[in-house]
């Protein structure tokens, strides 16, 4: 069953995340998607994160299309103005990845080529935009293509974003424009997520809760004062902390599984987008903990 | 107005490495408002290069350096100071130094200030930029605030992810021009129109380099 499929007859999916390698070694990625295989219903592949130079998304999808794990492209705004993004689409559709995730893109000045142009020639809800015309069998200009694609495509909300009005605003927007699923921003504090479930309910698409593996009580400090639309709750801080020294993983571990099981038993959400930002290894024992 | 720095005395004088005497040309205007090519500056300029061992045969304050026709007449008068100096040094805008390109096809022309943006001043000698002059105005659906020039990003439907208390992931000096429209529409009570309305993708031939304008015909008709 496809991840669109899987979506659409109401199973609770399961998608993870693979940042492909700054380098032209795939080992470790290749690691990533066959100890995933099977386990996930979808692999996202980064797109340049956080501004930081590494081989395209593009290659990671194709190589995971190889090993037999359906991806979903992350395409973000940052790097190719509307010509290269159709173009990057239209060879992404012939590779066989069929999920894209539009996406604005983290600001080059995040990144490690600060002196870059950035180029935002369009936008996500503008992308999304752009990726129903290519299923329509047209390009954004409104040229007839030889061959329509068959895209599934999604974005992203921060449901923790501070003002968040705008933020619901721009989701809003992005599901006129067609978006059909979305990823969170990482979520832990389940109750206010369950509010903003509560809205996005009243649209047709399907929701994913991002969650981010905490390692320790300094990473969750760390998220909650640096990345925009991240907020641990201090008991979740608590209890990194009372796992005591070399057991927080363990212990975020078990939180991010405790969630996944929440909002599974609950139907509180579509799926789960796990990132575990280097931590991919452990992505397996947490569903198993979650009872996946 | 245009906003514009200073440029480094030194790499100045590597750039006039060759050349003894000089006639500068200031401007009244922007540059003025700046203090980069007022009175002042150009009187500053002056005694600098002397300072350096340099000629300064005159100067004068340009009414608007970037008015071509404007600036040769005023120059008239300068004729022999201009004559005299083998190079000119132009303490205005790029548009300002390339009138005086213009108007010297056979003499060096230097620039000693560095043009940075179209910009409101907020307080004495204080700009930031609002305007990027896009040639396609789109402030009629953005409550009148720019998010192509006040968004690091550009964005035209709302804001990112990286907006952070009503700040933006580039800096928390920059408050999230997303916030701010959102907030003026509201005050406005036409939140309606800007959550519903999907900016289309911009055309950007308008702000295509080289650009150039004339309404003259239709005055002329
Ligand atoms: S949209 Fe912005 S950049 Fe374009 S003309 Fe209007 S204020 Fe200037
Ligand atoms: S935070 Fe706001 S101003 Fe900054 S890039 Fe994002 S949308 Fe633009």
């Amino acid at each position: 069953m496809s991840f669109r499929e899987a979506l659409e007859s109401g199973r609770f999916v399961v998608t993870a995340e693979v940042g492909p390698p700054k380098g032209a070694d795939v080992e470790e990625m290749v690691h990533h998607i066959e100890l995933l295989k099977g386990k996930v219903d979808a692999l996202n592949f980064t797109d340049n994160q956080s501004a930081v130079m590494r081989m395209n998304s593009l290659a990671g999808c194709a190589i995971a299309v190889q090993h037999g794990v359906e991806p979903i492209l992350q395409m973000t705004c940052r790097d190719r103005n509307r010509i290269g993004l159709q173009s990057d689409l239209l060879g992404a559709h012939a590779l066989g990845v069929k999920n894209v995730l539009c996406m604005t893109g983290d600001h080059v000045s995040a990144g490690d080529h600060k002196g870059a142009k950035p180029v935002y020639d369009v936008e996500s809800v503008q992308l999304l935009g752009i990726v129903e015309s290519l299923n329509n069998g047209r390009d954004m200009s409104g040229n007839e293509l030889k061959g329509a694609t068959d895209f599934f495509p999604g974005g992203v909300v921060t449901p923790e974003a501070d003002p968040i009005e705008p933020q619901l605003m721009k989701f809003e927007k992005k599901i006129r424009a067609g978006a059909r699923f979305f990823q969170t921003q990482a979520v832990y504090d389940i109750e206010k997520f369950k509010e903003f479930m509560k809205h996005a309910r009243k649209f047709p698409v399907k929701v994913l809760a991002g969650l981010v593996v905490l390692k320790s009580a300094g990473m969750a400090n760390f998220l909650n004062n640096f990345v925009p639309g991240i907020k641990v709750p201090q008991e979740l801080i608590d209890e990194l902390k009372a796992a005591g020294k070399g057991k927080g993983l363990d212990a975020g571990m078990s939180i991010c599984a405790r969630h996944i099981r929440q909002l599974k038993e609950e139907g509180i959400c579509d799926g789960v987008h796990i990132m575990a930002i280097g931590m991919e290894d452990k992505v397996p024992e947490i569903m198993e903990r979650a009872g996946l | 107005m245009i906003i514009t720095k200073k440029r480094d005395f030194q790499e100045l004088l590597d750039n006039i490495r060759d050349y003894k005497s000089f006639f500068l040309i200031g401007c009244s205007e922007c540059a003025s408002l700046c203090g980069t090519g007022g009175e002042n500056e150009v009187k500053e300029l002056a005694e600098a290069l002397r300072a350096e061992g340099k000629e300064v045969t005159g100067g004068i304050v340009a009414k608007t350096g970037c008015q071509v026709l404007g600036t040769k007449k005023e120059l008239k008068a300068y004729k022999d100071a201009v004559n005299s100096a083998e190079c000119i040094l132009v303490m205005s805008c790029g548009a300002g130094t390339q009138s005086a390109v213009e108007l010297f096809g056979d003499k060096p022309v230097y620039p000693t200030n560095d043009s940075l943006f179209l910009g409101n001043m907020t307080r004495f000698q204080v700009f930031d930029e609002r305007c990027s002059m896009c040639g396609d105005c789109i402030l009629d659906k953005t409550g009148g605030i720019c998010p192509i020039t006040t968004c690091p990003k550009g964005l035209l439907n709302g804001p990112c992810g990286g907006m952070k208390d009503g700040r933006c992931e580039v800096s928390p000096d920059i408050p999230c021009a997303w916030v701010r429209i959102y907030e003026r529409m509201k005050k406005l009570d036409k939140l309606d129109e800007l959550a519903e309305s999907v900016i289309e993708v911009k055309d950007w031939s308008t702000a295509q380099s080289p650009r150039a304008l004339s309404t003259r015909e239709k005055k002329e008709k």
